[in-house]
């Protein structure tokens, strides 16, 4: 009776410790589509994550207007869409367990960095308590408060990355600033050598005293 | 009875955890030719944990042999972490040494038939997610609830570093900032003065040269 239990309160806990999908923060360079797959293991399990777009050259042109992003569901209808976004939270409930498809589309043909994380989470509810009556309500605490906590993680990751964000522009705009500078005191030289040279030829013997 | 059926329904979840745990991995579209990289930005003395496979979704599977691909992991100043050749499966794992961007570059080898999708499952753990809970549990001897508080304590530690580590970043990324700041002011009244300067030694020269043509 005693190992019954014992077996049974392992099974739930395997149960519960299962319950959680996630990845770490990864970059993939999107050139024109990049899809990622992420299992959902229960039907209304709550899909959340965070996407930006890392580097980005903005030295010639107008800044880009973005990447688009689309998840789909097993059954294939679009879950979830977000167009000319340079980096986004999102969060949906999950209408069917499956294959889900998170796409990112980049309109332009620069290649762009995007950073992203997806985190599937699951709450056993009271339908999964009564299945089971050696489910401690304990454990709906604290699977609760582990999401909870998942979700100051994936905040983390997105802060991280748009840090990094904000590294590149930051570093582009310290580069470019001496760059541009040093080219402005050179021009300026050049331009007031070139006077200098321009005026000596009018005051030549050879034209002087005919024109001026 | 009751506890030799009770027991044997542990193993069998047992097995549909481990078979479920590899469907915790994204999955990666990979083109026919050329590679796909993902990479991650970590910082020094983290571990990192890594599976991957080929997943294997045709009808005739049987008929063909599993297509093959390649691996290579680097690390940010180039070192080769670890590089696999026609394999269908693998792990790797390692501490980072340096801190910066870690990149896992995926190929397919030239041995497979044109117009097949080749996914892969990628299950990539870094940090808190890459910790052998099984074993600290064997060590500590907790189990149950203890264990899964444990569990929570270790995940509100790394949140605790990676908040740390996001203000230190914040802090460099101002310094940056405001020094980019002070040299904008400073260039633009430097510019000024080197425009001052140009026309003043234009003046002078013009001078010195009309002077000597005996114009002025």
């Amino acid at each position: 009776m005693e190992t019954t239990m014992k077996a049974y309160a392992i099974l739930g806990l395997l149960v519960l410790s299962n319950f959680a999908g996630d990845v770490s923060a990864l970059s993939v360079t999107v050139n024109d589509v990049e899809c990622v797959y992420e299992y959902v293991l229960y039907e209304g399990d709550t899909v959340s994550g965070n996407f930006v777009v890392v580097d980005h050259d903005i030295f010639w042109s107008s800044d880009h207007p973005g990447i688009d992003f689309i998840v789909s569901s097993p059954g294939g209808n679009v879950v979830q869409t977000m167009k000319g976004t340079s980096g986004e939270k999102f969060e949906f409930k999950a209408p069917q367990s499956g294959m889900y498809k998170f796409c990112f589309h980049n309109p332009y043909s620069t290649p762009e960095t995007v950073s992203f994380y997806i985190h599937v989470g699951h709450i056993p509810n009271e339908h999964d308590l009564a299945k089971d009556e050696h489910l401690d309500p304990v454990n709906v605490k604290i699977a609760e408060l582990r999401e909870a906590l998942e979700s100051v993680t994936a905040e983390q990751k997105y802060l991280k990355a748009r840090d990094a964000r904000h590294r590149h522009t930051n570093e582009s705009t310290h580069k470019r600033v001496i760059f541009y500078t040093i080219a402005e005191y050179i021009l300026l030289a050049v331009a007031s050598g070139l006077q200098v040279v321009y005026i000596r030829r009018l005051f030549s013997k050879s034209v002087a005293y005919n024109r001026v | 009875m009751a506890t030799k059926l009770a027991w044997r329904a542990v193993i069998v979840f047992i097995w549909w955890c481990i078979i479920t745990t590899t469907t915790q991995a994204i999955w990666l579209d990979l083109p026919d030719s050329g590679t796909k990289c993902v990479s991650e930005d970590i910082h020094n003395n983290v571990v990192v944990l890594a599976d991957y496979s080929v997943i294997n979704n045709q009808e005739d599977s049987h008929l063909h042999p599993a297509a093959t691909i390649s691996v290579k992991v680097t690390s940010p100043y180039g070192n080769n972490l670890h590089h696999k050749e026609n394999t269908t499966h693998g792990q790797f794992a390692f501490t980072t040494t340096e801190s910066g961007n870690y990149l896992a570059c995926f190929w397919v080898d030239g041995n497979h038939r044109p117009g097949d999708r080749l996914t892969v499952s990628l299950d990539w753990r870094v940090g808190i997610a890459a910790k052998d809970w099984e074993s600290v549990a064997k060590k500590e001897k907790i189990e149950g609830v203890e264990f899964e508080l444990t569990k929570l304590e270790g995940a509100v530690e790394a949140i605790h570093e990676n908040l740390i580590y996001l203000k230190n970043r914040e802090a460099e990324m101002r310094q940056v900032s405001e020094k980019t700041n002070a040299r904008v002011a400073w260039f633009s009244i430097m510019s000024l003065g080197v425009c001052i300067g140009a026309s003043a030694l234009q003046v002078w020269y013009l001078k010195r040269f009309f002077h000597k043509k005996k114009l002025i």
